[in-house]
């Protein structure tokens, strides 16, 4: 079985921790702006028009170009303001029943075509989310806000339906401000077919530059307002659709990070003199999902409607075997439907053990015995079943092949099946699966889990895909979302995950870390888990370190 | 003119029926363009749906067929979800990095592989014949996905030598002088251009080689040489000339490939042609973006072997068709 132990990463790791930082008293020299951040990627945005924006590639994008009215910290507290930073806004006042806040706009601010960034754009954003013809994601999560008040120019009173713990975080951190004299007039069904959604303009740290499909993709830091500009001259995004191609361009020097190293591509960047390794906790997870309901009968699924079977499968498999197998230690084992960076996670869930010989025991007692064809049965049903995987996804296939095998030893017969991504979508969609190998992006507040693992899910159409149910979860959950203060939510949430831990819809397997290629001359700050492009604007090169690509734009390297 | 015609007709049924099977089919295939960002909880259902609707997906086949239809005889080939901007735009924006691409590497392949193909049949059966049937032979049977990412790392990794794919430098001031610009786009089109003539000038020698025999064994090339005609005269003029009908016809199926692209190689090498557009369109489930290119991928196939036909009855005038009375009809 192919594994890249060889390479033992726990060591290189601890250089990458000594090699990363570079913060020893700089000049005032050394610290002049400029340079250039090639970033090999490859994948492109959908569009950069922050409301329809789908990929996480516009969203890289669209988080240099425009401005939130504050920004998350890094600890990701979403539960009133703590934590947040100022953005857009310098300041903002709660209202004594916390049912409006009141952001103060920096009257600096411009949008990059010279006009100022007024309260009224912050109102007019909010309409364009919120309108059903903008068919925006986002909308959802802006479903407590009730109106946008203009009080002066430089005033935006945002009122809510009604006071939650999260409604700070929901119209501070999720809406992008956008000029309202720019899209006022666009028709709001053919938002994605604008010029603006090709060629964008915002008031953030970078402006936009050029954009050539399936190439490249060029900002330039802004430099006309009267606020603190980027570190940075320009950042360009190169295009190289094969991931192996996009991680070589890194390798040979020709950009600067890459932010999706393979794990048989760590070797290379430890060895190299001019790459460090940065490895980031992230708010992936990865888990085999059950689907609870026989797609064919609509009725409880004969193998997986069974939780004495499902929590049997899960005491089967090594998952800490399967994560070091797969991504060595650039994964930790999840523990369930979040992952520790998380403020609603519980570092003290203690997951169903590994334990084949009570899982088998676990099998018989639920009528699943041995044949002899060492395979399982019950009321002359074989226990067999299908995994459901993208075969696009390197990691995602060898955790379907290594839980094939474990399966095996258990007396299931499991078969891989791998299809193309449209495909794997499509049956997931429609819920014919009978498992599946999937893995969730959440947003970093608590409320990410109501989309993906309640009952409401559950229903048609919902994210819910294994359809799984369980009132007393959703209970806490609901309960932790109502709570104020944090100690509050995350007991109902501790609740809530061993419920569903016991209930096992899902053997969670890992939370992969991000792991990055990054120049050494790179001097990064602001990494969040959920954004580790948040600081760019803050990152620099050192003069003394620059290279010819670091000379401003039009000047001959 | 009248066969001619009447080719060409048949050419336009055979791409109606591609391109409506095309239509038909990538709509029966599973998923649809709004599937992806499957790990993205905030897209529900009922927005896929209002997507759907705006895109005018929503309909039966039959419905959309008709829409469609109609959309291309306005001269509209639909709007491309993929790319956000009409398909006849994405076409346009790649169609010229394949014609670049396709255009240097068929010409160089098909001069590489004749010349190859030449000396083979010349030197017959002796070392150097069998040392390059062999190396073709290597050529021919190479993945190409494998030879891309070895020439790949070869040329731009190791020896660095080469960019690392492309199709220009995305630091390439925009004031740059046109000399410059070229330079540049030959400087990233080296590699590509490299392991598509392996790929193809393999096969091509192997046809020129085999045809070159047969035509060196014919009774006016023997002929020729007893009334004392020098033989690289000989060879040229009675035998290699003859010869060229099965290699044209290899070029008139390989054209398409011009605007085709090779999706593989313009993957590997981030090559923003035709072939890397298609295979965005097809695993995006872009559906009026397939279908664009294969209309026009189709429609290159009729031009192309109707080329050929027309090149090979130029060469060989025994290559016309004959009509019912077994006269023969020039195209």
């Amino acid at each position: 079985m192919p594994s890249f132990r060889t390479v033992r990463l726990l060591p290189l790791l601890a250089l990458v921790a000594c090699g990363g930082s570079r913060d020893t008293a700089p000049t005032v020299a050394a610290n002049a702006p400029g340079g250039t951040v090639v970033i090999s990627t490859p994948g492109e945005p959908d569009n950069l028009l922050p409301p329809i924006t789908v990929s996480q590639a516009g969203q890289q994008v669209e988080a240099l170009l425009f401005e939130h009215l504050a920004e998350i910290g890094v600890g990701l507290n979403t539960m009133g303001d703590a934590g947040f930073m100022p953005s857009l806004a310098t300041s903002w006042d709660w209202a004594s029943d916390s049912l409006s806040i009141a952001f103060h706009l920096d009257p600096a601010a411009r949008w990059h075509d010279g006009k100022p960034v007024r309260a009224a754009d912050v109102a007019f954003s909010f309409v364009l989310y919120t309108d059903p013809k903008t068919a925006s994601p986002t909308a959802t999560l802006l479903t407590n806000i009730d109106s946008v008040a203009v009080r002066d120019s430089l005033t935006a009173v945002v009122w809510f339906k009604a006071r939650k713990p999260e409604q700070f975080f929901d119209i501070a951190d999720q809406m992008f401000v956008l000029p309202q004299h720019l899209l006022g007039t666009v028709d709001r069904a053919q938002l994605a077919s604008s010029p603006f959604a090709t060629r964008p303009v915002g008031s953030g740290p970078f402006r936009f530059v050029r954009w050539a499909q399936k190439q490249a993709l060029e900002l330039a830091a802004d430099t006309t307002g009267g606020r603190r500009r980027a570190q940075l001259d320009r950042v360009v995004y190169s295009v190289a659709p094969d991931p192996v191609t996009a991680f070589t361009r890194v390798a040979a020097g020709e950009a600067d990070l890459f932010e999706a190293v393979r794990p048989n591509n760590v070797a290379d960047v430890v060895a190299s003199a001019q790459l460090r390794l940065t490895v980031l906790p992230s708010l992936d997870y990865t888990y085999l999902g059950f689907n609870l309901v026989d797609a064919a009968t609509n009725k409880p699924h004969p193998i997986f409607g069974d939780r004495t079977v499902r929590r049997a499968l899960t005491m089967a498999t090594d998952r800490r075997g399967i994560v070091t197998n797969i991504y060595d230690t650039l994964a930790v084992q999840a523990r369930g439907p979040f992952t520790m960076k998380l403020s609603s996670a519980d570092s003290t869930l203690v997951p169903l053990p590994y334990a084949p010989d009570s899982a088998a025991a676990l099998l018989d007692a639920a009528g699943w015995l041995r044949g002899a064809d060492s395979l399982r049965h019950k009321g002359g049903r074989t226990l067999a079943f299908g995994i459901l995987v993208p075969s696009t996804s390197v990691a995602r296939m060898r955790a379907a092949v290594l839980l094939q095998e474990q399966f095996r030893k258990i007396g299931a017969d499991v078969k891989v099946e791998s299809t193309d991504f449209g495909t794997f979508g499509s049956r997931m969609a429609s819920r014919t699966f009978e498992t599946i190998v999937n893995q969730w992006s959440p947003d970093p507040g608590p409320s990410s889990v109501v989309d993906v693992w309640t009952s409401a899910a559950a229903n048609k159409g919902g994210n819910n895909m294994g359809s799984y149910r369980n009132p007393a979860f959703d209970a806490q959950v609901d309960s932790g979302l109502a709570a104020f203060a944090p100690a509050d939510m995350r007991r109902h949430f501790a609740t809530a995950w061993r419920i569903i831990a016991d209930d096992a819809p899902a053997i969670w397997l890992a939370e992969p870390r991000r792991v990055m290629a990054i120049q050494k001359r790179i001097v990064t700050t602001g990494m969040r888990p959920d954004a580790w492009w948040a600081g760019i604007a803050q990152w620099r090169i050192p003069v003394d370190q620059r290279i010819a690509r670091d000379a401003p734009a039009g000047v001959t390297r | 003119m009248r066969a001619l015609i009447q080719r060409l007709w048949h050419g336009l049924v055979v791409v109606a029926i591609v391109v409506t099977a095309t239509f038909v089919l990538v709509r029966l295939a599973p998923g649809d363009p709004f599937v992806g960002a499957l790990d993205n909880a905030r897209l529900t259902p009922e927005l896929r749906a209002h997507w759907r609707a705006v895109y005018g997906l929503d309909g039966s086949i039959g419905t959309q067929y008709l829409h469609w239809i109609a959309s291309l005889l306005r001269g509209d080939l639909g709007f491309s979800t993929s790319t956000n901007q009409p398909v006849a735009h994405a076409i346009a924006q790649a169609l010229p990095y394949t014609v670049w691409l396709m255009g240097i590497a068929l010409l160089l392949s098909f001069a590489f592989g004749m010349s190859l193909g030449a000396v083979q049949a010349a030197r017959h059966d002796r070392l150097s014949d069998r040392s390059i049937g062999a190396i073709t032979l290597v050529g021919a049977a190479l993945p190409d996905f494998w030879l891309s990412l070895v020439v790949l790392l070869a040329g731009a990794r190791w020896l660095r030598l080469f960019p690392v794919g492309g199709a220009s430098d995305p630091l390439l001031p925009s004031a740059a002088s046109a000399l410059t610009v070229v330079a540049d786009r030959l400087h990233h089109l080296a590699l590509p251009v490299l392991t598509l003539i392996v790929l193809i000038a393999a096969p091509v020698a192997r046809q020129q080689r085999v045809a070159l025999l047969d035509k060196l064994g014919a009774e006016w090339v023997r002929t020729a040489t007893a009334k004392g005609v020098a033989p690289f005269a000989v060879f040229r003029r009675h035998a290699w000339r003859t010869a060229l009908g099965p290699v044209v016809t290899l070029g008139g199926l390989t054209l398409p490939a011009l605007v085709g692209g090779a999706v593989f190689v313009e993957r590997v090498f981030a090559w923003p042609g035709m072939g890397l557009l298609v295979a965005t369109a097809i695993s995006s489930r872009d559906y009026h973006l397939v279908v664009g290119c294969v209309l026009v991928g189709a429609m290159m196939v009729i031009i192309g072997s109707t080329a050929a036909d027309l090149l090979s009855q130029r060469l060989d005038p025994r290559a016309a068709q004959r009509d019912d009375d077994g006269q023969r009809v020039p195209l």
